[in-house]
């Protein structure tokens, strides 16, 4: 498996994310990325990106703000092509980013639900654009609406609702859109701070009943650490993987693990490689890649 | 875990009755001030003795009118034929075109253009010619009803769908979304209120091209009675016209907004 760990600031090992529990050969990675890039004009958002997902794996993505982390679920989600050189292996076929438009289930940072569509309709519009029956879909949906807290609020239209609600909709959307890998972008971002840590809670339990793959991005380290069984720590721009690390701690994750040893030593790892990357872009605002890397 | 996620949902509003209750209402109270000013008119008509010839009472108006109504239902049902006609053909014309425009860039560019062009000529320029290709017929009014009604249509139509959120966008398209669906499922739902703003003033437009068309030679009709009232210097008719003019102007304003309020029920969010 591709590594890139690139680790200077800490004296601490970090534990590479070579997965014990998945033997490489078993099991070939449902997403394989291989030296993404991308460039915007003179801003090189992305540079050499390197990155696998294994099935049923839950990766989280932190890094300062603008380190491409949007750009890279924007190629993900097939919205972006990468500059040429870039691979990106999607079930263990090579494929353009566009082949992957409709093949993987994205949830962008606002909801972005319709107002004109009640909630059941906002949930169900994945499977309105594939053309799956109606009816179906909306009883399919109903059915969903307890277990996303929803219960009674089906034909409620979304600017009735409070924001946790409304992100839980396009959660809904989301998971109703049924696809191995979900990409969701910073989606408890807007949310007060008792409001996100339910939604995480609550995220897991509906993550271990419906079994799928998520690649989830935040800037909130606690968050990432919370939830994923691997974070991959983004550099300053352009955007590569500064740090793998795994997270060991047990699941179900009590509310507690957050106040763990362990948790905070990992914790400690993390913020030291987030913040020598944060100072760097905070140094160097719109820097390109080469003075990126000089900078300290 | 959902259990403490799970708020009570918001009482339903069974609000039904009064929420159709509410436009009767306000006609009601909208009556009763049409009614106040009138009276209010009529009265300051007599205390400074206005001549008849200048404005008439109120109350002779509507006596006129009552006394023969018939040329005037007539002229109120030919009229609203001939501005429904070319409003509903405008409007359709206007979205479609707005539709073309907005997917193929090169035709816009061509033809968008002529269209402004044509907009610039005041449609009296074209009437004698549209007789002529349609003679005196409802067709005739219909048509430069329409002349009238499609362009501002054509533009706001154009305007809300430049005007879609790229991330919502972004966000179909990553369902796998066709552009036809892309088109049904959110760039013409989110530009329906832009589109009520144009279909109303093209409505009260329409209506101009249809009495307009109308002084182009016809027997029945709203803009007829206004040129008989004027060749006969009779005061009275021209004020009962007007009247007639003004009902059916404001019918067909209330209800595109009455269609609007219905279809863009969640307004101008976001």
């Amino acid at each position: 498996m591709p590594v890139a760990t690139h680790h200077k600031g800490s004296s601490e090992p970090a534990s590479g994310a070579a997965a014990p529990e998945f033997p490489a050969a078993a099991v070939p990675p449902l997403l394989d990325l291989r030296g993404l890039s991308k460039t915007f004009g003179a801003v090189q958002a992305l540079g050499n990106f390197t990155a696998t997902i294994q099935p049923g794996e839950f990766v989280t993505v932190v890094g300062p703000s603008g380190c491409g982390k949007s750009t890279l679920f924007n190629i993900v989600s097939g919205l972006e092509e990468p500059d040429a050189g870039g691979v990106v292996r999607f079930q263990g076929a090579s494929v353009m980013a566009a082949d992957l438009l409709g093949r993987v289930s994205f949830m962008p940072q606002r909801d972005l639900l319709l107002p004109w569509r009640t909630v059941i309709d906002n949930a169900v519009l994945a499977l309105d654009v594939e053309g799956a029956p109606r009816k179906a879909a909306r009883e399919q949906a109903r059915a969903m609406l307890p277990e996303f807290g929803l219960a009674g609020f089906g034909d409620q239209y979304p600017s009735q609702l409070s924001g946790g609600m409304r992100q839980r909709v396009a959660l809904m959307r989301t998971f109703l859109f049924k696809r191995e890998l979900m990409l969701l972008d910073e989606p408890f971002g807007a949310l007060d701070a008792l409001t996100r840590t339910m939604m995480q809670r609550w995220l897991l339990d509906v993550w271990q009943t419906h079994k799928r793959t998520i690649l989830f991005i935040t800037h909130d380290v606690d968050e990432a650490l919370f939830l994923g069984d691997r974070v991959i720590v983004m550099s300053a721009r352009p955007g590569r993987v500064k740090l793998e690390q795994k997270v060991d701690l047990p699941r179900p994750r009590p509310a507690e693990v957050v106040i763990s040893p362990e948790f905070i030593r990992l914790k400690r790892t993390l913020l030291e490689a987030i913040e020598e990357e944060a100072m760097k872009s905070f140094l160097a605002p719109g820097a390109d890649g080469a003075t990126t890397t000089e900078v300290r | 875990m959902s259990g403490a996620l799970v708020a009570s949902p918001a009482s339903r509003p069974e609000t039904m009755s009064l929420a159709l209750l509410a436009p009767l209402w306000r006609f009601a109270r909208g009556l009763f001030w049409l009614a106040v000013v009138l009276a209010v008119a009529e009265g300051l008509i007599v205390l400074f003795g206005v001549r008849p010839y200048y404005v008439p009472r109120p109350s002779v108006v509507i006596g006129a009118i009552l006394a023969t109504p018939t040329p005037y239902v007539q002229g109120f049902l030919r009229t609203l034929s001939e501005t429904l006609l070319g409003f509903a053909s405008g409007a359709v014309f206007g979205i479609g075109i707005g539709v073309l425009f907005f997917r193929a860039r090169a035709l816009r560019e061509l033809v968008f253009p002529i269209f402004i062009v044509s907009q610039t000529i005041p449609v009296i320029a074209f009437g004698a010619l549209v007789v002529l290709w349609f003679g005196n017929t409802l067709v005739a009014k219909a048509a430069i009803s329409f002349y009238l009604t499609f362009f501002p249509v054509t533009v706001n139509t154009l305007l809300g769908l430049e005007g879609v959120d790229p991330r919502q966008e972004a966000l179909m398209r990553s369902f796998g979304a066709s552009r036809f669906k892309l088109l049904t499922h959110l760039q013409l739902p989110s530009a329906l209120p832009q589109i009520f703003v144009a279909l109303r003033l093209a409505s009260a437009l329409a209506l101009v091209g249809a009495l307009v068309g109308e002084w182009f030679g016809d027997t029945v009709g709203l803009g007829v009675l206004l040129l008989q009232g004027m060749y006969n210097e009779n005061v009275v008719a021209i004020w009962a016209a007007i009247a007639v003019c003004a009902l059916l102007g404001t019918g067909l304003y209330a209800a595109v907004s009455m269609i609007e309020k219905w279809l863009v029920f969640w307004g101008a969010e976001q």
